[in-house]
C-alpha cells in the first residue's frame, strides 16, 4: 500500500480546514488523525479521541443526534471501520442529516506502526452504500475532496467520503495537551451544552 | 412510596420509563434482549425521546458518549452480555473521559432466569463490574423501581461516570 503516490493526510486536512464552517463540530480518531488536526486547526469544537479504536464514528453519530443544528464531521480510519463494521449499518439506519464521515483509507493500522490490515483494499464507499448510506464515494485527490466536501457540507447527509491516503507513520506532536477531561469540558462549554445541577441544590437535572 | 400501592402491584417497566421521561432523558441507546424488546418499542413511541438501535454494545456505548457529549441526558438499555463485550470502550472512552451514563442492564443468568444458557453471563457480571471499577447496584424487587432509577441516574451525573443498574425481568419486561 505504501506507493508514495497518494495524497497525505495533511493534504486532505488542509482542504478540510479551508472548507469547514466555523461552527462545525469535528471528531477525530486516535493517533495522527487527532494529533495532526490539533496541530493544523485546534479549536474548542474539536473532540480528540485518545484511544478507543473504532469508536470515533459511533460517537459522532450520537453527537449528531444530540446536536442536530450543528454540522458534525468525523475523521475515522479504515482499520477502525474494519474493527466495528456494524456501525455502517447504524449510520445508514440513523442517517443523521448533519453528519459527514471522512474515512482515511491508508491500508494500514497507522497509529500502531503500520501493520497490515486484514483487507487493505475494500471498497468502503460501496460498503457504506450497501449498509444504507446512499451518499458515499471514493476520493483520490485533494481537489476532488474539496469539491466533495463542499457538496457534503451544503446538503443533507449523511455523507461518507473515503479518502485514498498515504500512510503517515511518524507521530505528529500535538501543540496542546490532549487531556481527555479537558477536551470534553472544553468541547461541551463551546457548544453550550446544558450543565447538570446537583440534586442537593434542587436540581437533579440538566439545565 | 407515595402512592400507597404495593411495589409488587405496580407495573415496573411503566414506572421505569416514566422516570426516564421525568428526568429529561432525551436519548436512549440500545441493543435488544428479549426482556427489553417491548420497552424499546415504547421508547420509540415517546416524542420526547430518541431511541438509537446499535449493532453491538461497544458501539452503543460510544453512541451514548457522543449523545451525552452533545448535551443530551442519555441512557443505555442492554443485556448484561453487553458489559462483557464493551470492555475496551468502557475503560478507554466512557471511564477515561468521565461520561455520566445511566446503564439499564437486564440481569440474565441469575437463579430467577429460566433460560439456562444465560448462566455464564450471570456468573461473570458482578465480578466484571467490580474489576472495571464500575459503580453499580442490583434493583431491589421489594421497592418501587422509579426511585432506584433516579438514584442511579443521579449517581452517574454526580460522579461523572457510568452507573449500572442491574434489572430483573419484572423491572423491564413490559
Amino acid at each position: 500500500m505504501v506507493s508514495g503516490t497518494r495524497p497525505s493526510r495533511a493534504d486532505y486536512y488542509r482542504v478540510l480546514a479551508d472548507g469547514l464552517q466555523a461552527d462545525a463540530l469535528v471528531v477525530t480518531a486516535l493517533g495522527n488523525a487527532s494529533y495532526l488536526w490539533a496541530a493544523m486547526r485546534h479549536a474548542p469544537e474539536n473532540f480528540y479521541i485518545e484511544d478507543a479504536m473504532g469508536l470515533a464514528l459511533p460517537l459522532a453519530i450520537g453527537l449528531a443526534v444530540a446536536q442536530p443544528a450543528r454540522r458534525v464531521v468525523v475523521v475515522e480510519g479504515d482499520g477502525a471501520v474494519l474493527m466495528h463494521m456494524g456501525v455502517l449499518v447504524t449510520l445508514g439506519a440513523v442517517a443523521p442529516k448533519n453528519l459527514t464521515v471522512l474515512l482515511i483509507q491508508n491500508g494500514v493500522h497507522a497509529a500502531s506502526g503500520g501493520q497490515a490490515l486484514t483487507n487493505p483494499a475494500l471498497d468502503l464507499a460501496q460498503l457504506a452504500r450497501a449498509a444504507g448510506t446512499r451518499q458515499a464515494g471514493n476520493v483520490a485527490t485533494p481537489e476532488a475532496f474539496g469539491a466533495a466536501l463542499h457538496g457534503a457540507l451544503a446538503a443533507d447527509g449523511p455523507h461518507v467520503l473515503v479518502l485514498a491516503t498515504e500512510p503517515d507513520l511518524d507521530v505528529v506532536r500535538p501543540p496542546i495537551a490532549l487531556d481527555p477531561i479537558a477536551t470534553k469540558l472544553r468541547f461541551m462549554g463551546a457548544i453550550g451544552a446544558p450543565r447538570y445541577v446537583p440534586a442537593m441544590f434542587g436540581g437533579g437535572r440538566l439545565m | 412510596m407515595t402512592t400507597g400501592v404495593p411495589a409488587a402491584d405496580q407495573h415496573r417497566p411503566s414506572e421505569l420509563l416514566d422516570t426516564l421521561k421525568r428526568l429529561g432523558f432525551g436519548v436512549a441507546v440500545a441493543v435488544p434482549d428479549s426482556w427489553l424488546g417491548e420497552i424499546l418499542v415504547r421508547i420509540e413511541q415517546e416524542p420526547s425521546m430518541r431511541l438509537v438501535r446499535a449493532t453491538h454494545e461497544e458501539e452503543a456505548l460510544a453512541i451514548a458518549c457522543g449523545a451525552r457529549l452533545g448535551g443530551a441526558r442519555t441512557a443505555m438499555l442492554i443485556q448484561n452480555v453487553g458489559l462483557l463485550s464493551m470492555g475496551a470502550g468502557m475503560v478507554c472512552l466512557a471511564q477515561r473521559y468521565q461520561f455520566p451514563l445511566l446503564m439499564l442492564v437486564s440481569y440474565r443468568g441469575t437463579p430467577e432466569d429460566p433460560v439456562f444458557y444465560h448462566i455464564p453471563k450471570g456468573q461473570a457480571t458482578e465480578p466484571l463490574l467490580r474489576g472495571l471499577g464500575l459503580a453499580h447496584a442490583r434493583a431491589d424487587p421489594a421497592r418501587p423501581i422509579g426511585p432506584q432509577v433516579e438514584a442511579a441516574a443521579t449517581y452517574a451525573e454526580e460522579s461523572s461516570s457510568p452507573f449500572t443498574l442491574l434489572l430483573s425481568r419484572k423491572d423491564i419486561q413490559w
